[in-house]
């Protein structure tokens, strides 16, 4: 079954993740037959420059002229820069084919409102890292990082963006999520994260549509793939996650 | 073959789980081809004379006891232990030990933890610990628990080489800490045979007679671990240590999949 990763990272100057060498990235995604994968270096704490962003850029494009079939880049931004627009144009004439926001503001903020109006325009996803820890202590070093809420508040404002909510399972209550995101039928959930929970998948598919999933590891590989494969859908309905509505939505720019 | 070290079955009060009865948890089994599985109660966790969770355990696994292996829950803080120890290893015949030092108030190290871990030496039983239960960062507001960390192991690795024990949930060990000559076994269900690579880390540094496939049923789905097993880039002898040949001997299980190990 067809695979593409809507939610990867890859190591960068700025940004190392854990593995040693970018090489690995390719060699595990063999092993559980992910074709394609969406990645992208955020800066994960603070404020970057704009010349951290770049490079941060720069460095995926340079992952994905190295295995050009196989990586597929978001540009970062951080959309305090004045910058940020000509930089998402840059990076999408590079061939990257979305917008990765982190946590250095509220999706809600006025700041991204034109970063969103860039992404309608262009007909590319936004993915947001986004989570809804139960743990004050996980709010304490990313105070602006949305969460299902969140998106509930833009989606209403932006129902034409194509909003990508990061990693269900990557921190965070995740039912409290899928509940919020009943209510604003334009944004899509991403499955990656190393929660692995029981159910996580089939009450998003139940809650939400199978049309709304897209399946991703966020450096979870075997946990990413594993939980999809899990579920208790049709073969059709894991397709879909897998990477059917992901294709749907390169093909929106295609 | 493949023995799952790490399942529960009965009811967690923050979250709904499926296939948390044995009978639920046979069938998962057999659908993922796992022979044998290391099973305790979820809600005797919480319970505040925990005992009655290894009656209930008891009761509940009798009917699959070829392919269920109930470890009991004990808590050496509450009075009784000792009797209730020997109730679970005489009368109710279960098989080894789960403990939470994190939900029930104590650390290993301390004396009451000490005694119990004696006293089930003594018995020749393995003991099982969980690095956690559930993610803390979406634990419900009563779940108080804070993970364990390798650190707490450590110790009781050096103080007690000669018990047997099984970390659940483990993550984070570096294996050139852990006391070689100590008899103990890290389940792989959070750790990884790809990118981060820790499982063939461990395997490299404290070597592959250490680690035990578990799933975490029901909490977890066991695909993601199953498929760590398949991806792990080593030997079939080696596979076969963590699918099942490791935890068969420390609990001297008569099992086998007709293959030399």
């Amino acid at each position: 079954m067809v695979k593409i990763d809507c939610h990867m990272h890859v190591n960068g100057r700025h940004h190392q993740w854990g593995w040693s060498g970018n090489d690995c990235i390719i060699e595990a995604a063999d092993k559980l037959g992910i074709d394609q994968l969406c990645v992208s270096i955020p800066t994960v704490r603070g404020m970057p420059t704009i010349d951290e962003v770049r490079e941060n850029n720069d460095d995926v494009i340079t992952m994905m002229k190295r295995y050009p079939e196989r990586i597929l880049g978001y540009c970062y931004i951080c959309p305090g820069h004045r910058e940020s627009i000509d930089e998402i144009s840059r990076c999408l004439d590079a061939g990257m084919i979305g917008i990765k926001l982190y946590n250095q503001y509220k999706i809600w903020d006025p700041v991204v409102y034109s970063v969103i109006e860039k992404a309608i325009e262009e007909q590319v996803p936004i993915l947001e890292h986004a989570g809804y820890p139960t743990t004050p202590e996980d709010w304490v070093d990313q105070p602006n990082m949305s969460h299902a809420g969140d998106f509930v508040r833009i989606a209403r404002l932006y129902p034409q963006a194509m909003l990508i909510e990061a990693h269900i399972g990557g921190g965070g209550d995740w039912e409290w999520a899928i509940k919020q995101l009943r209510a604003v039928p334009s944004v899509y959930l991403d499955t990656s994260g190393s929660v692995i929970d029981e159910g996580l998948v089939e009450v998003a598919a139940r809650e939400l549509g199978v049309n709304r999933l897209l399946f991703g590891t966020d450096m979870t590989m075997e946990g990413g793939v594993g939980k999809v494969l899990a579920a208790n859908l049709t073969e059709s309905e894991k397709e879909q996650i897998f990477w059917r509505n992901m294709k749907g939505i390169l093909d929106r720019r295609a | 073959m493949i023995i799952d070290v790490n399942t529960y079955i009965g009811h967690w009060p923050f979250r709904q789980l499926r296939y948390n009865t044995a009978e639920s948890l046979v069938r998962r089994m057999d659908k993922h081809h796992i022979d044998q599985a290391i099973v305790a109660s979820i809600h005797g966790i919480l319970y505040k004379n925990v005992h009655d969770s290894n009656e209930e355990l008891a009761f509940r696994t009798k009917p699959h006891l070829e392919r269920l292996i109930p470890f009991s829950t004990l808590n050496p803080t509450y009075p009784g232990w000792e009797e209730d120890l020997r109730r679970c290893a005489e009368v109710l015949e279960l098989r080894g030990i789960r403990l939470y030092p994190q939900y029930h108030g104590y650390r290993l190290t301390d004396s009451a933890s000490v005694e119990l871990i004696e006293a089930v030496t003594q018995l020749g039983w393995t003991i099982q610990v969980p690095m956690r239960i559930v993610d803390r960062r979406q634990r419900h507001r009563w779940d108080l628990a804070e993970d364990l960390k390798p650190g707490d192991f450590e110790v009781v690795f050096n103080r007690f080489p000669s018990t047997s024990w099984i970390v659940l949930n483990g993550l984070g060990f570096d294996g050139k800490r852990l006391n070689s000559d100590a008899n103990f076994l890290i389940e792989i269900s959070r750790m990884t045979s790809v990118l981060q690579r820790n499982i063939p880390a461990l395997i490299q540094t404290a070597g592959a007679q250490h680690l035990a496939f578990g799933s975490g049923m029901p909490f977890k789905v066991p695909e993601p671990a199953l498929l760590k097993l398949e991806c792990l880039d080593t030997s079939e002898a080696i596979k076969r240590r963590i699918a099942w040949r490791n935890v068969a001997e420390m609990l001297k299980l008569k099992a086998s999949d007709g293959k030399k190990a």
